[in-house]
């Protein structure tokens, strides 16, 4: 809708505020149903370690064994001349885990519960919300085992790691609006969700995870730095390997890749929410 | 003093796109775009229905199958929103739809017995005050700590039917449950229904049993291709029920 006589600027703060609203009321929306989202993703968690002997132990023997795995391989067979590489490259694994995983749940999270949506009036929304937090339980287990390892490999145990709630809030906001864009699409499309996975697989590389910038000629740089996990994941890495905290810039521009993804992704949802009924 | 209704339908009607063949994936849209031809019609499920129900009445809902009485239920449940027109609700519902609709197999009879609460909108503390009244009614003795998925199906609508009820709604919408179950369980709910009544709530009540309508409802509707085309008590919509479904009523009893 142009109206002609409306100036740039103004269009443009009528817009950051509807945004801004949307997120207010998501906010009390979570809020208000907060013990339903806890009781699905309680009960999400429950059925991925159901008939395990080890239950949620899984949850920290994944990460822990992933790291054995890793440093056999890198520190002694391929050599890489990273000091410590397990401690390298959890500090930024286990947050993408937190991320595809959260994507990969919630996209089939409203097809997946459609039987309930069909007969009881209840708000879609709680169900990628619920797939995020359920992710988000998971990380924060696996958090044990990697400050074990850091331990164990004799790695400093930097003060800074006290600074990851600050990446992780950003990420979380990130990878809900996400979740949200993709949820709703894969309730039109099924094929969203095998998108998804391979659009992981790309991103998975494309992002400093196995490697860092560095390893890259100077004038390519600048290509990595469009992908908006690099600013997420370069928070993590710094606090937990490095000892050090990010700057300013690539603070701010975590913040805002995870703001626009949240107003998009919610845009999104909340302009078709009321039809999923008619097609999960 | 007028109370105000407890539910008030205002011409509301629901219509579906019917797609033949919608695409399901990007391939079929792809090939959909370049043939640029849209196949689909919008079928009205209900039309233009308006109705209000008083506070403490039980409402039969008649029709036949296809006959809107279920989408008609889902729009008051607040499941669809309906395409247009308006439901006003005063106080709490509970839909009773399709029983068992948010049980989940892998947990057990208590750990359903919360979130089917928390799923209807109550809260976790009143869950765990109604806790034992639930399992108390649904009766299925030491497999409340087992879980769903080992129940047998009448243990299963009984608990199902035990949280719907015990959360002590305003309203309750119940849409042909007493047809599954064994007698004992039918009495035991519409016992249930009696209580309900007694106790000033308001019900609607779908049901292909007439002689329940007529035992149990004051007023009925009659439902037929999306409208309401007969309201009034429960006798006179009973008759008018058998008079349009006359032809495959005299079917049906020349099989019998």
């Amino acid at each position: 809708m142009r109206r002609p006589g409306t100036p740039l600027g103004f269009r443009l703060i009528h817009q950051v505020a509807r945004y801004t609203d949307s997120m207010i009321s998501l906010v009390r929306e979570m809020y208000k149903y907060r013990e339903l989202i806890w009781a699905l993703a309680l009960k999400d968690l429950k059925i991925r370690y159901k008939r395990s002997v080890l239950g949620f132990l899984w949850a920290l023997l994944n990460p822990a064994l992933l790291m054995i795995v890793l440093t056999v391989v890198f520190s002694t067979i391929l050599s890489w001349n990273i000091p410590h590489y397990a401690v390298f490259l959890l500090s930024v694994l286990l947050p993408w885990t937190f991320f595809s995983q959260s994507l990969s749940y919630a996209a089939e999270s409203i097809v997946g519960n459609g039987d309930l949506i069909k007969r009881i009036a209840v708000p879609i929304i709680v169900f990628p919300v619920a797939a995020v937090v359920s992710n988000m339980i998971n990380f924060l287990l696996s958090i044990i085992p990697l400050a074990l390892i850091v331990v164990v490999l004799g790695h400093p145990l930097h003060w800074t790691w006290i600074y990851l709630p600050v990446p992780l809030l950003a990420l979380t906001i990130f990878t809900l609006g996400a979740t949200f864009f993709f949820a709703a699409a894969n309730v039109y499309y099924r094929d969203v969700a095998h998108i998804l996975q391979i659009l992981l697989q790309i991103l998975f590389y494309v992002s400093p995870i196995i490697f860092t910038i560095e390893f890259f000629p100077e004038k390519y740089r600048w290509l990595f730095k469009l992908n908006p996990l690099v600013y997420f994941l370069n928070g993590f890495r710094l606090s937990v390997y490095y000892g050090l905290l990010p700057k300013w810039p690539s603070v701010t521009a975590s913040f805002a890749c995870a703001f626009i993804s949240l107003a998009i992704g919610l845009a999104v949802f909340r302009k078709h929410q009321r039809n999923f009924v008619f097609y999960v | 003093m007028l109370q105000p209704a407890a539910v008030t339908v205002k011409n509301v009607t629901q219509s579906f796109r019917v797609i033949h063949e919608r695409p399901d994936t990007v391939r079929e849209l792809f090939a959909r775009f370049f043939q640029s031809r849209t196949s689909y019609q919008d079928f009205l499920a209900i039309s233009d229905v308006s109705f209000t129900l008083e506070k403490g009445h039980m409402l039969g809902i008649l029709g036949r199958n296809g006959s809107g009485k279920s989408t008609l239920l889902k729009v008051i449940a607040g499941v669809y929103k309906p395409s247009s027109g308006s439901v006003q609700l005063n106080g709490s519902i509970a839909p009773l739809l399709e029983l068992g609709a948010g049980m989940q197999p892998e947990l057990t009879g208590r750990q359903n017995i919360i979130l089917n609460g928390l799923l209807l909108g109550y809260s976790k503390r009143e869950m765990r005050m109604r806790e034992q009244a639930i399992i108390d009614f649904a009766d299925v003795g030491d497999f409340i700590d087992a879980p769903v998925k080992q129940y047998s199906s009448g243990m299963y609508m009984r608990l199902a039917f035990a949280v719907a009820t015990e959360v002590d709604p305003d309203i309750l919408i119940v849409d042909e449950i007493l047809a599954v179950g064994d007698f004992a369980f039918s009495q035991k709910c519409l016992e249930r229904l009696r209580q309900f009544r007694q106790a000033g709530k308001t019900i609607l009540f779908v049901s292909h049993s007439a002689q329940q309508v007529l035992d149990y409802c004051d007023r009925a509707l009659v439902l037929n291709c999306g409208s309401v085309v007969f309201d009034g008590t429960a006798d006179e919509a009973v008759k008018f029920y058998k008079g349009i479904s006359a032809p495959a009523e005299a079917v049906v009893e020349a099989f019998i």
